[in-house]
């Protein structure tokens, strides 16, 4: 399982992959914005993508609207501190799967990449 | 964090503060006295990053040699010399702390995630100093007004705390919710 971690903190790509290595999923691919993660997805073999919102260049929201245009059924899980009720909906209205509100623990990111891959 | 402890850093990253600027009646001297700080407050956002991930790298390198040492606690149990009842005890008790200090290692590394908060409280500042330097500009009619795209920041920053999952009790129902009103739809 080849995840896709896009994120423009470097420490909190570390954070995600060192989670994901405790749980199972060590096979990990990173961009630090929009637009990186896209040429990573170009690339291929990428079966989920965690992504943050707020970025230079092209922010998550950006992100995952492009992707769903080529990739409506990718699992898509957004990781943000954006933690506003009209901001989530707007992510879910665009395409992410499940939402987790930064800071967060091992335990949810685990529960919510588990409950999207069934 | 203090002045000092600031200053230090932004000579570690080979960026010196800048000196206070004086303020001399008829010169508001305000586009630059802002630019300054949006730079010196990059400067202490890179660095932070960077020694955070130093910090990062330590806790990597202690948690490989906990796994080494486990590795050779577990080869050592298999011994025919430990296999007295006691010996067995003792072994599972080192076990046991090692995984203690392999918990307490990745609980340290989670709780790094204050350094990304804490770099988008700044980006907010930043925002607001550059609306502040964007207005004077206007005003004035003099200057250029800000360049350069910056991340997009989330309106909610100045509440998120440190406490993990402190939100995802009210996010998962927001969740549930849109999720329910779209499997009715």
């Amino acid at each position: 399982m080849k995840i896709l971690i896009v994120d423009d903190s470097s420490t909190m790509r570390r954070i995600i992959i060192n989670t994901l290595s405790r749980i199972g999923y060590s096979d990990v691919v990173e961009g630090d914005n929009g637009k990186s993660g896209l040429e990573k997805l170009a690339q291929g073999g990428i079966e989920m993508i965690i992504t943050d919102w707020n970025m230079p260049e092209m922010d998550g929201l950006e992100f995952v609207q492009t992707v769903r245009t080529q990739n409506p059924s990718i699992p898509i899980l957004m990781v943000t501190t954006n933690a506003a009720k009209e901001d989530i909906v707007q992510a879910l209205q665009s395409g992410v799967n499940n939402y987790v509100v930064k800071p967060f623990t091992p335990e949810t990111l685990k529960e919510k990449i588990e409950s999207l891959l069934g | 964090m203090d002045q000092s402890e600031i200053d230090a850093l932004l000579k570690a990253a080979g960026t010196q503060p800048a000196p206070p600027v004086p303020s001399t009646p008829g010169s508001l001297g305000g586009h630059e006295v802002e630019g300054r700080v949006i730079s010196e407050i990059d400067a202490v956002t890179a660095v932070t990053e960077r020694e955070t991930n130093k910090v990062m790298d330590q806790l990597d390198l202690i948690s490989q040699l906990v796994n080494r040492q486990q590795a050779l606690i577990t080869e050592v149990m298999k011994q025919s010399g430990a296999q007295d009842p006691a010996v067995q005890e003792a072994i599972h008790q080192i076990l046991s702390a090692a995984k203690e200090i392999q918990d307490k290692v990745f609980g340290a590394m989670d709780l790094m995630q204050f350094q990304d908060i804490t770099r988008q409280k700044l980006e907010r500042i930043v925002f607001h100093l550059r609306q502040i330097h964007d207005y004077i500009v206007e005003l004035l009619g003099t200057g250029l007004k800000s360049e350069g795209e910056r991340a997009s920041i989330s309106r909610t920053i100045q509440n998120t705390g440190t406490t993990p999952d402190e939100k995802k009790a009210d996010a998962d129902a927001v969740v549930e919710e849109f999720l329910r009103s779209k499997n009715k739809g």
